[in-house]
């Protein structure tokens, strides 16, 4: 959502700046949050948990609601365009739509989408679309009117962690744990290319792949396409590990500079970035959040959080960020001087 | 620690399983075991020459523990494998983890649902819940739970493997009794047989296609002139002998002669020998590969095996690790209990998954689970145990042992009277007496068939 402000409002208007960033709201819940998003009109903030709920909080009032469908660890989430559907999926591996706007609301399509846990999913920009990945290395794409399966791809090697529709078409990226990122034609033809994340996957043994594509996202003009996660490992069973982005020119899928929170030791898998309108990447390190510009390698700003960081997502005010964190608390950075 | 009251809940098995019948039959327990006589006459017989032991032999131990041809496979999973994901489930939201549990082939009994194929062979296992130690470093823990013995003097105490490998050791037998097996690896001895000697410490044997490594002739040598190397090595240390005697020089000897013996037996290593069907049915991974061989092995009746599966030590990604690391283990697990059942090597072969510790309750924030020795898990499965039992319980939130708190020193005296070892007796070395378990514990007696 965006609002065209007359010179005197813009003049006025809060500015974008990372520096000036402070934690603005912090509400509680009882068990671990694992993800979150904002709806696009800015009403609610939502978040998945590990008590197999998602908590619904009114960024007006702060009021919690919890929704109740699940029967596992709730991991992913994604709002209609015009915020009035949310999507859910869960390690029970079902994809569940809400609406979202009901005093209590209650899941209106329960979906056994995938067998064993549903570890991402994405709507498309139309709405129409909803796409999911799980432990079944199947990427499946569903209607989001209806819920029928519209199509199923296979391929991946190993498990698909995360998925995205190619920015206003209904194409869809994936990328998975040993570092593949694949791009699929929205018919049927299948696999249109790839691109090699291979460096963000460890290989620690033929047992368990380690690290892979946490994340995936466009930058606001889709000429970038950035996956995010960990390299860098030493011992992973230890958790010795950096965070890192790599991004991808789109149309030639040629590697940009990787990105990497250089300046602090932290062992930390960045689990999302998200690119601000302005350009600036923003993502999340252990209990920080990081601050990068196109190009850079380093982050220009680090702001700290209480503890530590498992998804985030701006509000369409473009100007505050939600976190959902292992304390159980979601929180909210203001992004700009008060 | 004292034992407190006695109680174990012995879930029935399926009256309509039609492998009952032979499932069943009780072996191992003290009755049909090995007396204290019995196994220190054993003991002399293979110690005699070692060490300038003064034990004497019994012959008819010899004789008794031949019949009985029994075998203890260890399956370590190293690093300490979490009760929550594998024996011990729970529905607890805070501690309890992503994976739910399911039913097992012993009504009543659930386990982590990463584990559906040994789940399946339940009605062959048993399962302890209630096991609580003191230490919480791997080092320390691996020795405890291997030794039985918290060490608290300069005494090292030889491990389960070299006391089974004494305790089962037949005077003819051409393998080593304590092996441990390594894919691909080459072969090396332990040092964990403490005061019984290296003949009964770990022989680390790798198998590839065509059997150990390393034990092929070199190109150009005959076994004529190969033999005739041995016979002029066997000459100028008789002679040797003939004036100088020491316990390294007969441990010396004893390793050629068992490397000869080995290099001998090589194609029983080579698991290319099994149909393809069976190689499948393991699976090709290393584990897989190595419970094939440990099969083959039981077989021939090596008195120890012992399969690592390393890595387990999940402080960071715990669910990640464990999705993987538990769908490893099961199903050549499951399958190599179902092999020896069918070939009627279950009743004589105690199986121990084995482990240094637990995993905290508490999730960590890199959703991992740090180690905890407070509450943890174990199984068995095979001979001389009460299938399809468990033992002790945890509390909801897996944070306490709330019934039959039992420790290594519990489980040690166990694992040898399963195999009808007397746990109770004594290693008499140079006029010294060694308990051989802790005689301030005992077996957990409602566990032994």
């Amino acid at each position: 959502m965006t609002t065209t402000l007359n010179p005197k409002e813009e003049a006025t208007a809060p500015k974008f700046d990372p520096r000036a960033a402070k934690l603005v709201s912090d509400w509680a819940h009882t068990a671990k949050l694992l993800c979150c998003r904002v709806d696009p009109t800015g009403k609610y903030v939502v978040a998945g948990a590990i008590d197999y709920t998602i908590q619904r909080w009114e960024i007006a009032t702060g009021a919690k609601t919890a929704l109740v469908g699940h029967d596992n660890w709730v991991r992913t989430l994604g709002f209609s365009p015009d915020g009035s559907m949310l999507f859910s999926g869960a390690y029970d591996g079902r994809l569940i739509s809400w609406e979202i706007a009901a005093e209590m609301p209650q899941p209106k399509q329960i979906i056994q989408a995938h067998q064993g846990w549903l570890r991402g999913l994405a709507v498309s920009q139309d709405g129409q679309r909803v796409v999911t990945c799980g432990n079944d290395k199947l990427v499946k794409v569903w209607s989001a009117v209806d819920g029928q399966l519209i199509r199923e791809m296979s391929g991946h090697p190993k498990l698909p962690y995360c998925v995205q529709f190619v920015p206003g078409t209904y194409d869809v990226v994936s990328g998975d744990v040993v570092g593949k990122i694949y791009h699929w034609k929205a018919d049927d033809s299948g696999l249109l290319r790839n691109f090699d994340a291979s460096e963000m996957f460890s290989n620690i043994g033929d047992i368990a792949p380690f690290g892979g594509v946490i994340n995936l996202t466009f930058s606001p003009d889709s000429k970038r396409l950035t996956a995010t996660g960990l390299h860098k490992c030493s011992n992973a069973p230890a958790g010795n590990r950096r965070a890192v982005a790599l991004s991808f020119d789109w149309a030639t899928a040629e590697k940009l500079p990787k990105q990497e929170c250089i300046q602090k030791e932290l062992d930390a898998t960045m689990w999302r970035a998200v690119y601000h309108p302005s350009g600036t990447m923003i993502g999340i390190v252990e209990k920080e959040i990081g601050f990068w510009n196109p190009g850079t390698e380093d982050v220009f700003h680090l702001a700290a959080t209480p503890s530590d960081i498992f998804d985030c997502d701006l509000h369409p005010n473009q100007l505050n960020l939600y976190t959902a964190h292992f304390d159980g608390h979601l929180r909210s950075m203001r992004l700009s001087p008060s | 620690m004292s034992l407190a009251a006695p109680s174990v809940t012995v879930f029935r098995v399926f009256e309509k399983n039609p492998m009952n019948k032979k499932q069943y039959k009780p072996c191992g327990t003290i009755d049909h075991g090995i007396g204290r006589r019995q196994f220190m006459g054993e003991f002399l017989t293979g110690m005699g020459a070692i060490a300038g032991t003064s034990l004497f032999s019994h012959p008819l131990g010899a004789t008794e523990i031949a019949k009985h041809g029994k075998s203890v496979v260890v399956v370590y999973l190293k690093g300490g494998v979490s009760q929550f994901e594998s024996w011990d489930p729970k529905t607890d939201l805070e501690t309890g983890g992503p994976f739910k549990s399911i039913p097992t082939s012993v009504p009543g009994i659930h386990v982590s649902e990463l584990l559906p194929h040994t789940a399946g062979q339940m009605h062959h296992m048993a399962l302890i819940r209630s096991i609580s130690t003191d230490l919480d470093d791997h080092g320390l823990a691996n020795n405890i739970v291997r030794s039985g013995r918290t060490t608290r003097s300069a005494t090292e105490y030889p491990e389960l493997g070299a006391v089974v490998a004494k305790g089962l050791e037949r005077a003819d037998f051409p393998l080593p009794g304590h092996i441990a097996t390594m894919v691909g690896g080459a072969g090396r001895r332990g040092r964990n047989a403490a005061y019984l000697g290296p003949r009964y410490s770990s022989v680390s044997v790798g198998a590839e296609k065509g059997g150990i490594v390393n034990t092929q002739l070199p190109d150009g040598m005959s076994v004529s002139v190969d033999s005739r190397r041995h016979d002029w090595r066997r000459f100028v240390n008789s002679r040797h002998r003939s004036k100088i005697q020491s316990a390294e020089m007969d441990a010396y000897t004893q390793c050629y002669e068992q490397a000869l013996r080995l290099m001998e037996k090589r194609e029983l290593f080579d698991i290319s020998h099994e149909a393809e069907s069976v190689q499948e049915a393991y699976g090709k991974s290393e584990f897989g590969k190595q419970m094939l061989l440990a099969r083959r092995l039981v077989e021939q009746e090596v008195p120890f095996i012992e399969i690592q599966h390393d890595g387990w030590d999940f402080h960071h990604n715990n669910f990640e690790f464990h999705l993987h690391y538990v769908a490893d283990f099961d199903r050549p697990f499951a399958h190599f209990l179902s092999d020896l059942n069918q070939r009627g090597l279950l009743e004589r072969t105690l199986v121990i998954v084995m482990t240094e510790f637990g995993r905290t309750p508490k999730i960590n924030a890199g959703y991992g689970r740090d180690h905890y020795p407070n509450a943890w898990s174990i199984a068995l499965a095979g001979c001389g145990i009460q299938h399809g039992a468990v033992i002790g319980s945890t509390d909801a939130k897996g944070v306490e042992v709330t019934d039959r708190k039992v420790d290594h020193r519990h489980l040690f005296h166990t694992y040898l009277r399963a195999v009808g070892i007397d746990s109770s007796g004594e290693f008499d070395v140079a006029g010294r007496k060694f308990p051989i378990a802790d005689p301030a514990y005992g077996p957990i007696k409602e566990l032994l068939a």
